[in-house]
């Protein structure tokens, strides 16, 4: 199709259908009763299209949609900045600890619900691929953040102050989708309060003329391995698209690390790419990284790092698995390392500690195939100190051949461990087996977490 | 007393011209007298009509449904609020509490006259809670505060404080 880019008059809104960042923006207009026109069909907007034009991109550089022009010429880009632009001063709060709180809930919205909920909700639209560890990851992040919600919601009945504002527009469209496709009854029956504020703000006329009726999730919706083989690119696509999905994707990736700021290179390769229009949200995720192989040069070991996982998963550790590891390590292929973390006076509870180490473990996702690992948290609340002995392919600390890997080893002291040393097969055996002296910690075992 | 919570009703509804009452009865029950001749008498009957006459009618509920809920809570405010003893108090507020756990609104998800009139009938109730009670009946208390805040409500009676962050923290569930 032709695609055109309209300056239409009047206050204009550019998105693709049904976008729930969009919905931000139509509800505030709903609010303030400010005439906006959506442009999210054709002629007025075609996505991937319209949004690709010169004179678009010379209006919102990064060709993303929302986006938003005033008849004025005004133009903005971001979601949130466009639905603050078109509410009253009652939504944006009226007196300055008000408009904080706002603020400080929109921010809430974007850095603690989208990660988890992007991450839990895309795999059962089928937009990016199904990993069972991430999955429940997202699952408990999500449980942490609706219990602050929650508690917060025990005594109010709406987030700031007693009127509909800002912070319930954001939040309630940013738990859109986990509602409509995951929390089931049960899922979300530990949270009546937010059930209850939900409920009632998508059931408010200006909530209900942009979202229409909005039906709960009955039952929880699984991975959708079939839309997911459907969306998956070609292999007809011309190469650039794939570059674009790959890009996009990575984009997602960083959110969950904590938005760690390394944007520039991937914004330059973005620029030119076709696919890369797919707003993080919707078919950000259309396909899986594909990643190069950073251990491709290496040699072939003849040490099986999977065979010992099934060994160690499957087999008494100290009896059958160390043995067979001693037996088949290859010291040529393979380097043991000792990780320390580097900040032990920071940890405070063990359960904070021991997310720590499964996110980190989570983050380093891709690295699975050629690293074991067996971290241990030493210590109770407050006096505690996480190490582990990390097996990789190769010679070299893993992390600097991914930038994907790089958030967490910095927090970590790393040792080379000599292979043939009786330090290393005391520590070895005493790291894999979760028992033993533990002589150069001076805290006792207090639980283990296996990357395999 | 139904007297004052009419008057501030009207205001509420934005109507310009005040109404004239009177009372009758030992329990002073309320009573309209009406151009047309035929007087309307009683609390509900009266504030219905006044929605009405403001062309507010959704506040009678906008479905079939909520307006018999609606009703429910009128009912419920005169036959049972009113001039109950100081037991009925308790399983009154219990009931109240358990009732608006998952709503924000006496029915459906907006403001209509049941939150009105069971604001204007608890107040006094609310009033001498004191702050562990208003804890305890914390679904209560969260709508009551909501209501007293809602635009043009409050009118003659005096706000009453509620905290957020809880001071017993055993209480809560």
């Amino acid at each position: 199709m032709y695609a055109v880019y309209v300056l239409v008059h009047g206050l204009t809104l550019y998105t693709y259908a049904e976008n729930w960042r969009a919905y931000k923006a139509q509800i505030a207009a709903q609010y303030s009763g400010v005439h906006l026109k959506v442009a999210s069909t054709p002629p007025a907007f075609t996505f991937g299209q319209t949004n690709r034009l010169p004179n678009f991109l010379n209006s919102f550089p990064l060709g993303k949609v929302p986006a938003f022009q005033g008849d004025d010429g005004f133009c903005l880009f971001e979601s949130n900045a466009i639905a603050h632009y078109l509410s009253t001063d009652a939504l944006r709060g009226s007196t300055p600890q008000a408009s904080a709180h706002i603020l400080q809930w929109v921010n809430f919205a974007d850095s603690e619900i989208i990660p988890p909920a992007s991450a839990w909700v895309f795999p059962t639209l089928g937009i990016m691929q199904f990993n069972k560890q991430a999955t429940e990851q997202a699952k408990e992040e999500v449980k942490r953040m609706l219990l602050v919600l929650n508690q917060h919601l025990n005594t109010r009945t709406f987030l700031v102050g007693e009127r509909v504002t800002l912070a319930d527009i954001t939040v309630v469209c940013s738990l859109l989708w986990i509602y409509k496709q995951v929390l089931e009854p049960a899922f979300r029956e530990p949270y009546p309060n937010v059930n209850r504020w939900f409920g009632t703000c998508i059931n408010q006329p200006q909530f209900k003329a942009v979202l229409g009726e909005v039906k709960l999730c009955e039952k929880m919706a699984q991975f959708d391995a079939k839309k997911f083989a459907e969306l998956q690119p070609k292999k007809e696509t011309p190469s650039k698209k794939e570059k674009g999905g790959k890009d996009a994707g990575k984009q997602q990736l960083q959110q969950h690390h904590e938005k760690k700021e390394k944007k520039e290179k991937k914004e330059e390769k973005k620029a030119a790419s076709p696919a890369e229009e797919m707003d993080e949200c919707e078919a950000a995720l259309a396909s899986e990284p594909k990643t190069k192989d950073p251990f491709a040069h290496l040699p072939k070991s003849t040490f099986v790092l999977d065979e010992f996982k099934r060994k160690y998963s499957n087999e008494d550790t100290l009896t059958v698995a160390l043995p067979h590891f001693w037996e088949n390590f290859d010291k040529e292929g393979y380097s043991i390392w000792y990780g320390e973390y580097r900040f032990p006076e920071e940890l405070a509870m063990t359960f904070m500690s021991c997310n720590l180490i499964t996110g980190m473990f989570q983050r380093l996702d891709k690295l699975r195939k050629n690293a074991f690992a067996s971290v241990i948290l030493f210590g109770t609340n407050n006096d505690s100190s996480i190490s582990g002995i990390w097996v990789f392919r190769g010679q070299d600390l893993a992390f600097s051949l991914s930038e994907d890997w790089q958030i967490d080893y910095e927090s970590y002291n790393w040792r080379k461990m000599d292979v043939d040393s009786e330090e290393c097969k005391t520590m070895v055996k005493e790291y894999f087996a979760w028992e033993g002296e533990f002589k150069h910690v001076g805290k006792p075992f207090n639980q283990g977490k296996v990357f395999k | 007393m139904a007297l004052k919570e009419l008057s501030s009703l009207e205001k509420c509804l934005g109507l310009k011209k005040p109404n004239k009452y009177s009372t009758q009865g030992e329990k002073k029950v309320p009573v309209l007298q009406n151009n047309q001749g035929s007087a309307l008498v009683g609390l509900v009957t009266i504030a219905s009509h006044l929605v009405c006459e403001a062309q507010r009618t959704e506040l009678l509920g906008d479905s079939a449904e909520q307006r018999a809920v609606v009703q429910q809570w009128l009912e419920y405010r005169v036959t049972r609020l009113d001039g109950c003893s100081k037991d009925e108090v308790k399983v009154i507020l219990k009931e109240l509490n358990q009732y608006l756990e998952d709503k924000v609104y006496m029915a459906g998800n907006c403001f209509t006259l049941a939150d009105a009139l069971m604001y204007y009938g608890i107040h006094h109730i609310v009033m001498e809670l004191a702050v562990e009670e208003k804890e305890r009946y914390l679904n209560v208390t969260r709508w009551f505060d909501h209501i007293q805040h809602y635009p043009g409500v409050r009118h003659h009676l005096p706000p009453v404080v509620v905290l957020r962050n809880r001071v017993y923290p055993s209480s809560q569930h």
